[in-house]
């Protein structure tokens, strides 16, 4: 049996590692060390999640939980604990530091998966503080640091679900590719590596109602860029909706997010318009709010309305229907497409939409870039994001970001505005001020109209950070109001009504371009000025 | 506000000692300033008179030569009586020639820490602990979560960190701020036999430290040339993304400071290695320093000032904090 305290251990020391293949190298060696009986675990928490993907279950315990139980093991206050956290920049690893060097701790990887599927299992928070507490109470520094680190989910050691992916074909001489493949089809990084040991990869079958990873495109700022590459590539309009994939046997809909969670209840009406449909199948494609009376999606503001809400009253599907648009087909009548090519998978798609009722997208094609200037313009004018390029030879690479799908967006508009708020970061920019709500100037003064993640250099949001935390007005938990000096140019998608800011408008997707030390906060756009910019772009209607 | 008067006053300008007509550690050009020692965000240049240790006046001059203010070198222990009020300093142990600040008048006496820490090193006098009513001190790590691994184990991770480095053809690069740690570590370096290039800014104070005994006879400024094979570069963390530490191409990053204990550091600095050593004391020795200074009250500043004292408060001592704002000093400040 081997300790989660080795797991820990090595987690520790992947982090410490610059180079991916000593970061692979070391996960390897544990993998290979491990019995076979706790090897799925091991695999999934040096991934870090206790859980395969495929499965539903949340630890979900509140940071609050966490604090009690880590104020109780400590012995220090929680206000204490938290300050102590802020100032290292992670619960996880403030209370690793609190807990006694001696403790001995002493857990088997079981009793870990034990403890989160626990969790899992429980609905109190106290019943959750109770399990935390307990599990906190006996174990080491190292283990209290990496529980809670997979606890409030994200390990931080620079080495993601790929790198075990690498460790496992390493640590069982297999192919990398043998290995992602099995990932795929068996949503879950546990079995993977249990068969790897086994040498079963292959007899790993891809399952349907388990969610699988989505393939992802990279962008590209001009038509000019793909130039050469056109006649490869099928040109779809990109949906302003919520990307899916659509699992579906018999009776049985499944639709899953691209975090993997099943939304199917969200959207009663695709879910029934799929029942519908003939043999099985799993589709990639997008959840758009529909306008019927045009054929068409209407903007993704109208959807937010119908999202996070777990069912859906009959008088909001009445007044903002959905559905779902297909663009790919990854499995059909049992048979996984994934490593065929676009175009075979495209015409399965077809072959399954015939006359069915089944909306897929329309597929064009540009041989000048001039051409997809053109088709950029005419998806615009639907109301769409832009347009999606395809390489016609490529295979499904679920789970990947890569260059054979690319995505073309324009931004609308820029405006500049000044910080007003700042947060830390998560993942690489912990520890950083790079989260910032931002203002325009109306009568009253400032009013924030929007909040981004900061698309600045890290050597820019380096400074920035300084520069915030001297200029700190306020602190609301782990936001801090600061002096309104820093002004900045913000780019967006579209501009709506909307109540959440106090300006009255939200933007999509607002990115900060650059900062703009030659303006002042008197120089930065005008509320008057977003008016027009709202009346000119949207025609008033929204 | 707290206020440590009436031996030490808090003015908007600093604290000032009445009797000596004295800020202690201004933040801006004052007609007389005593200086606990010579970093920057505490000696800032432009004073009318400085009162300090011979060694913290001989640096202030180094890094400000066109001073030319008049000074008033005071050995540790030396008294200066003056309007009713005694006052020495003590050595603070925080780097060469820092001093805590002692002052007494009839039943009162108080003692201001500046930067401190218990540790001894190679390069500056150990701290002492004179006893005294009222304990003004500086609380950069003043949360529990600070608790800095025995001096020993962190000389031994340096010096195997550097080992290691140089017998995989790799530069040992230490950030450590110029002004302190970067002697005491190439002294360290150089007990260990390992020759040292040091940082201009680290370079030039040199000639201080032989004159206090630190001889660094293994070491030689960068400006004769980048670190050659067998040799380790010291230089400040504000150069670790600089061109002249990413030119190397084979490094290994030890970065060293108090702030190490935070993970995010690595990123922050690219360090491959993070030690804890500090020149700032931490959680358990402030507490320590309380013990042994047995003050009636105690008010803190820097750092984490507002729950140290609050800790302080929940233990049956009386503290306030000077300074309200619960941030980490810059580990991007030269000298933190």
């Amino acid at each position: 049996m081997t300790g989660y305290r080795e797991l820990a251990e090595t987690l520790e020391e992947v982090a410490a590692l610059r180079g991916r293949l000593d970061k692979v190298e070391r996960l390897a060696g544990i993998l290979g060390r491990v019995g076979a009986e706790e090897l799925p675990a091991a695999a999934r928490l040096l991934s870090g999640s206790p859980f395969a993907e495929h499965e539903e279950a949340v630890t979900s315990v509140g940071y609050a939980t966490i604090l009690r139980a880590a104020s109780a093991v400590t012995g220090w206050d929680e206000e204490t604990v938290r300050a102590c956290a802020i100032a290292i920049g992670d619960l996880g690893e403030a209370v690793g530091l609190l807990r006694p060097a001696q403790a001995a701790g002493g857990m088997t990887i079981a009793e870990a998966e034990a403890f989160f599927r626990g969790l899992a299992g429980r609905r109190k928070p106290a019943e959750k503080r109770e399990a935390v507490e307990a599990m906190l109470g006996r174990s080491s520094a190292v283990e209290a640091k990496y529980l809670l680190k997979t606890l409030s989910g994200g390990l931080r050691i620079g080495a993601d679900v790929t790198t075990v992916e690498e460790a496992i074909a390493q640590a069982f001489g297999r192919d990398r590719e043998a290995v992602a493949r099995a990932r795929r089809d068996s949503g879950d990084v546990g079995e993977t590596a249990a068969a790897a040991r086994a040498d079963r990869l292959g007899e790993i079958r891809f399952r349907l109602f388990h969610p699988i990873g989505f393939m992802l495109a990279s962008p590209i700022e001009s038509a000019e860029e793909v130039a050469g590459e056109l006649p490869d590539f099928a040109v779809e309009d990109k949906f302003d909706g919520i990307r899916a994939h659509a699992h579906k046997d018999g009776q049985r809909v499944a639709l899953f997010s691209r975090t993997l969670d099943e939304v199917t209840p969200q959207f009663p009406e695709i879910a029934r318009a799929l029942a519908g449909l003939e043999g099985s199948f799993v589709l990639d494609g997008e959840i758009v709010a529909w306008r019927e009376d045009e054929r068409r999606p209407a903007s993704f503001f109208r959807l937010q309305r119908r999202l996070g809400r777990k069912a859906p009253e009959a008088s909001l599907l009445e007044e903002i229907p959905t559905a779902f648009v297909a663009y790919d087909c990854l499995v059909r009548g049992g048979r996984p497409l994934f490593e065929e090519s676009w175009e075979t998978r495209r015409q399965e798609l077809d072959a399954a939409a015939a006359g069915s009722g089944l909306l897929v997208s329309e597929v064009f094609r540009a041989a000048t870039p001039e051409e997809l200037e053109t088709l950029f313009a005419a998806a615009r004018a639907r109301g769409n994001e832009g347009l999606m390029l395809k390489r016609r030879d490529s295979a499904y690479q679920a789970g990947k970001r890569g260059r054979a799908w690319r995505k073309w967006k324009k931004a609308l508009a820029s405006i500049d505005v000044v910080v007003t708020a700042v947060e830390q970061g998560h993942g690489k920019r912990a520890g950083m001020l790079s989260d910032y709500t931002f203002a325009v100037r109306a009568e009253e003064g400032l009013v924030n109209i929007g909040k981004a993640y900061s698309g600045l250099s890290d050597e820019e949001i380096r400074r920035l950070s300084t520069r915030f935390r001297k200029s700190t007005i306020a602190r609301y938990g782990p936001v801090r109001a600061v002096t309104p000096e820093i002004v900045i140019e913000v780019s967006f998608d579209s501009i709506q009504k909307s109540a959440r800011h106090k300006s009255g408008f939200a933007l999509r997707f607002p990115r900060i371009v650059r900062l703009r030390p030659d303006r002042s906060p008197a120089d930065i756009t005008s509320l008057d000025e977003v008016r027009e910019l709202y009346e000119r772009l949207t025609g008033g209607s929204g | 506000m707290a206020s440590p008067a009436p031996l030490l006053d808090s003015r908007p300008e600093g604290l000032f000692a009445p009797a000596f007509g004295a800020f202690v550690d201004p933040a801006a050009p004052a007609a007389r300033a005593i200086l606990t020692h010579a970093h920057a965000d505490h000696a800032v240049a432009g004073h009318g008179e400085v009162w300090a240790t011979p060694e913290t006046l001989a640096l202030y001059r180094r890094r400000n030569p066109e001073w030319s203010g008049a000074s008033r070198p005071l050995a540790y222990g030396e008294e200066v009586a003056q309007n009713g009020a005694r006052l020495r300093l003590v050595p603070a142990g925080h780097v060469l020639g820092s001093a805590q600040v002692w002052i007494g008048a009839e039943e009162e006496s108080l003692l201001y820490t500046g930067d401190f820490k218990l540790r001894t090193g190679r390069t500056c006098a150990p701290a002492e602990a004179p006893a005294a009513g009222t304990l003004v001190m500086e609380t950069t790590f003043g949360l529990p979560v600070f608790v800095f691994p025995p001096r020993e184990v962190l000389e031994r991770r340096i010096l195997d960190a550097c080992r290691d480095a140089l017998a995989s053809g790799e530069t040992p690069v230490l950030l450590a701020y110029a002004l302190g740690k970067a002697q005491e570590v190439a002294a360290l370096l150089t007990e260990a036999g390992i020759p040292t290039v040091l940082h201009g800014a680290a370079w030039k104070l040199l000639p201080e430290y032989a004159a206090a005994g630190v001889a660094l006879p293994l070491s030689r400024p960068y400006e004769s040339g980048p670190a050659k094979e067998g040799e380790a570069l010291v230089t400040p963390p504000s150069t670790a993304r600089s061109p002249m530490v990413r030119a190397i191409r084979r490094r290994r990053v030890i970065y060293l400071s108090g702030w190490a204990l935070r993970e995010a550091s690595r990123l922050e600095f690219e360090a491959d290695v993070l030690v804890p050593m500090s020149d700032h004391a931490d959680f358990p020795d402030l507490r320590r320093h309380v013990a042994s200074v047995a003050p009636r009250r105690v008010v803190t500043l820097h750092g984490f000032a507002r729950d140290f004292a609050r800790i302080l408060g929940a233990g049956g001592v009386p503290a306030e904090a000077l300074t309200g704002r619960e941030e980490r000093p810059q580990p991007e400040a030269e000298e933190p």
